[in-house]
């Protein structure tokens, strides 16, 4: 079990030892470009068949028949959508802002793919060892919003172009209760480096601590992947699909590889920070359960967007403000309290 | 019984206003000519006892010789129906508005408008409402040549500025 | 040029749009996210029915009539061949009349089930879509296997109606009388009572009464708005008079009201459904009509009661085989008006629930 365990790790080492010295920039290089990969491959697997299972979950929520013909019960289903879309001419529309609009798709897939460096997939499995983990994280992530607007902005359509305003107002409304929603996590390990946090639930995982700010971090994390009942970037029913209505074929593919990737990046950090990340019963391996994890939390995403409807746009700014915002802002009192409290009883907490 | 007060009520009006008054499967109908037509639906409209308040239908109809507009009247409240028949000339077909009675009646005259070339004085909005803008012609008049297949089947080019 | 202050823009939704239903379109005047003005523009379906039934003799013009309200084609051809038996003063045989009646509120029902469907999606409801439509599916099942299609069913006839049903029909139709509350509390638990769904429709384009009578709005919008008026109970056609049911009506006038009416409705129509399998008769489904229908020189003005509002036959025969001229009178064309006159101040995601709660069918719209 322990070789299955650190399988990944002593792959890297063995990789590391090929060389001379096992520390030399050539190494390091080596390992880099393979972790890269390996990310890519990750995210584009991950998202390819998360379009899928989403599908599937859907049929199965609404009760009608979802992909079922290419193989085994149409699994193959997703194989043939990247085909097509790879295979599909490379339209844009006259009178777009074309660099605007061939860089933005690119630019959110790198920005999502930037996030999966700081995920610890499992003990030592971390691209990159950040100490300021979560803080890159948010950070990066925030950027995506530059990345719609400039879709929205670069298409030349109305529709887009609201949709681009409206990831705007939305994403940046979002990231404060999601930001606020970790502090509590924060202030209890007193470590931004996600692979300290997830050692500090050894025993017991922060939701059970903070079950509220892992609510609202759900609530906030889905919104911030743009998914119902928070789609109203995309808003098909009133702007078409918003800043993606003129985009086609890869390009419009890159967007939804990076829709599923956000959606992968978002779980794993909630696995990481509230769920105790690797952790788990020890008939299997560390990875898989936080893959296992992972799952659960898309889950729950899934189950949401299928079962409720659109928000409004302005009950959705309501929502961010006049809600999340005052309970993420009571969690960090009470986590506050709560250490204050537990201090008074064991001097020295948390490592 | 309304059937009753209703007629006495339609006869008054025919009279004042020149009109005839039949029976056509159960329904009152009253012909009369268009100056008076809006004169007519103001006086039903706020009858006594039976107003036939509720403009059901506005239909143009080609005679050949001449045009008629007909009213389907009806109450939301009681069991009173009644059928006003305007006619117009050919030659100059304009009649009243009703939209100043009923402002749903706005659709229903445009599209009398639309197929039959009908002029509603008083619209606030009297342009073609199924045809496109520069539709020549009003499909719905007896005298109306449907194109050859051939004509319809030429592509509209569009205009410098459209 | 430098533009102080805001400006408002137009944006055109449609023809091609996810959310407007068919070929509907409109020129929509924003101020940022907030509607100013909406233009409708009508005429993309525009087939001219009315037209094409003067050059038709009275029973060729039957099919086209499916064609107007396809979502519940037989209550179109209703109004139409009991037009013309009123002309003509046929008698339709009893069974006849009474499965006139089912298919009728079957196609009631299911137009009710894909408006509260359609409804639910322009809010992204997908699910809720899925279960209505996956419910309506049984009823078009039914109607293919007595009519052999599904949607423009073509089944009333002049006299009476074209066959009988199946012997399957019957058990089939019970069963599925017999699963409808199930499905309505399902509907109403995923949709209705869904806390976003109510704070998307609640109090949102509200329709007053007095305006809705002056916009001459009927059907199912007028009664959301207060006014308890069914065509069917003020002035029963065909046997209506024989069944006991309720007409809903309901005073929210809003978006929500309007989605609701039909839910109860759907009711409604299940204890006609229920009455009418009860006593229906057995007997011959066609009246002895003449092979060449010629109604004597008159005019005639029948109006049904249409999922969509009230739809109107006015049929001008000059003794011949074909009309003078047939005026139809649909519900959903007049209904548009209510948009541009509702909509203002409602924010874009409002337009589309409050186009969805207007129930259009652009083919009744064009014609």
């Amino acid at each position: 079990m322990d070789a299955l365990n650190n399988i990944f790790v002593n792959i890297a080492a063995y990789i590391r030892g090929l060389f001379a010295d096992s520390h030399s920039l050539s190494a390091d290089l080596a390992i880099n470009i393979i972790v890269f990969i390996m990310l890519f491959l990750i995210m584009v697997v991950a998202a390819l068949f998360l379009s899928l299972v989403e599908r599937k979950f859907a049929h199965w929520v609404s009760q009608r028949s979802g992909p079922n013909r290419l193989g085994p019960h149409g699994w193959f289903q997703f194989i043939a959508d990247a085909v097509k879309m790879l295979g599909k001419e490379d339209i844009y529309p006259a009178n777009v802002d074309l660099f605007l609009f061939k860089i933005a798709p690119m630019m959110l897939v790198g920005i999502t793919l930037m996030a999966y460096g700081v995920i610890p997939f499992g003990k030592g499995m971390v691209a990159i060892n950040l100490d300021l983990g979560i803080f890159y994280f948010l950070a990066v992530s925030s950027i995506s919003t530059l990345a719609l607007l400039m879709a929205g902005w670069a298409s030349n359509n109305k529709f887009s172009l609201l949709g681009g305003f409206r990831a705007v107002a939305q994403m940046i409304s979002y990231e404060i209760p999601l930001l606020f929603s970790l502090l509590g996590v924060i202030m209890i390990t007193q470590t931004f480096n996600l692979s300290s946090i997830v050692e500090a639930q050894k025993t017991i995982p922060f939701i059970f601590l903070q079950p509220l700010a892992f609510l609202i971090y759900l609530i906030a994390g889905i919104a911030e992947t743009n998914r119902a009942p928070f789609d109203q970037v995309q808003g098909e029913q009133e702007i078409v699909a918003g800043p993606f209505t003129e985009y086609s074929g890869l390009r419009w593919g890159l967007f939804m590889l990076a829709e599923y990737g956000n959606v992968v990046a978002t779980s794993a950090i909630a696995v990481s920070m509230f769920l105790g990340g690797w952790y788990g019963p020890g008939f299997l391996p560390g990875w898989l359960w936080f893959i296992l994890k992972i799952w659960l939390v898309i889950f729950i995403m899934m189950w949401v967007r299928w079962t409720f409807v659109r928000m409004r746009v302005d009950h959705l700014m309501h929502f961010a403000w006049k809600i999340l915002l005052p309970l993420s802002l009571a969690n960090i009192f009470l986590t506050g309290l709560g250490i204050y409290i537990y201090q008074l009883f064991i001097p020295r907490i948390g490592g | 019984m309304l059937n009753k007060i209703l007629r006495a009520r339609v006869s008054e009006l025919a009279d004042k206003v020149n009109g005839q008054v039949e029976e056509s499967l159960g329904v009152l109908e009253l012909t009369i000519n268009y100056p008076y037509v809006l004169e007519v639906l103001t006086r039903v409209k706020n009858f006594a006892d039976v107003p036939c308040d509720f403009l059901h239908d506005l239909a143009g109809m080609d005679l050949e010789d001449h045009f008629e507009v007909v009213y389907q009247l009806s109450s939301l409240r009681g069991p009173q129906r009644l059928r006003i028949i305007a006619t117009i000339e050919r030659e100059n077909p304009v009649i009243d508005s009703a939209t100043p009675l009923w402002k749903g009646a706005d659709f229903l005259e445009r599209e009398a408008f639309d197929m039959f070339g009908i002029q509603f004085r008083g619209h606030p909005n009297l342009k073609r409402i199924y045809m496109w803008d520069d539709f020549e012609g009003h499909p719905m008049r007896k005298d109306y040549v449907i194109e050859s297949h051939e004509q319809r089947a030429v592509m509209r080019i569009r205009k410098e500025g459209e | 040029m430098m533009i102080d202050g805001t400006q408002e823009y137009s944006v055109n939704m449609g023809p091609q749009h996810p959310s407007t239903h068919g070929v509907f379109r409109m020129v929509v005047h924003l101020d940022g996210e907030v509607v100013t003005n909406v233009e409708p523009k009508i005429g993309y379906l525009h087939r001219g029915l009315e037209k094409m039934a003067e050059s038709r003799t009275y029973n060729q013009f039957i099919p086209y009539t499916d064609r107007l309200d396809y979502l519940a084609g037989p209550h179109n051809s209703l109004g139409y061949v009991q037009a013309v038996e009123k002309l003509m003063g046929i008698e339709v045989p009893e069974r006849a009349e009474y499965l006139r009646v089912i298919f009728a509120e079957l196609g009631r029902v299911a137009s009710h089930l894909f408006m509260i469907a359609s409804g639910s999606l322009d809010i992204c409801g997908w699910t809720p879509w899925s279960y209505c439509t996956r419910d309506r599916e049984r009823i078009l099942d039914l109607f293919e296997m007595t009519a052999g299609n599904r949607m423009t069913l073509n089944y009333f006839r002049i006299g009476g109606v074209s066959h009988d049903v199946p012997d399957e029909f019957i058990p089939a139709l019970k069963s599925f009388l017999d699963d409808m509350p199930e499905m309505i509390e399902e509907y109403y638990g995923i949709f209705f009572g869904n806390e976003i769904a109510q704070s998307r429709m609640k109090s949102v384009g509200i329709l007053p009464k007095e305006l809705a009578e002056n916009l001459l709005i009927t059907g199912a919008n007028l009664r959301a708005s207060g006014v308890q008026y069914d065509v069917r109970k003020a002035e029963p056609y065909g046997i209506y008079d024989r069944f006991d049911f309720n007409v809903p009506v309901l005073y929210g006038c809003d978006t929500y009201d309007r989605h609701f009416i039909r839910l109860l409705e759907i009711q409604e129509s299940r204890k006609i459904l229920q009455q009418a399998l009860r006593d229906i008769p057995e007997g011959p489904v066609m009246a002895k009509v003449p092979k060449v229908v010629k109604p004597p020189a008159g005019k005639v003005y029948h109006r049904v009661e249409n999922p969509k509002g009230e739809m109107g036959w006015y049929i001008v025969s000059n003794g011949t085989t074909k009309p003078a001229r047939v005026r139809i009178r649909t519900g959903a064309f007049v209904n548009v008006q209510m948009l541009p006159a509702i909509v203002t101040g409602w924010k874009i995601q409002d337009l589309v629930t409050i186009f969805a709660s207007m129930d259009l069918v652009l083919g009744e719209v064009d014609k």
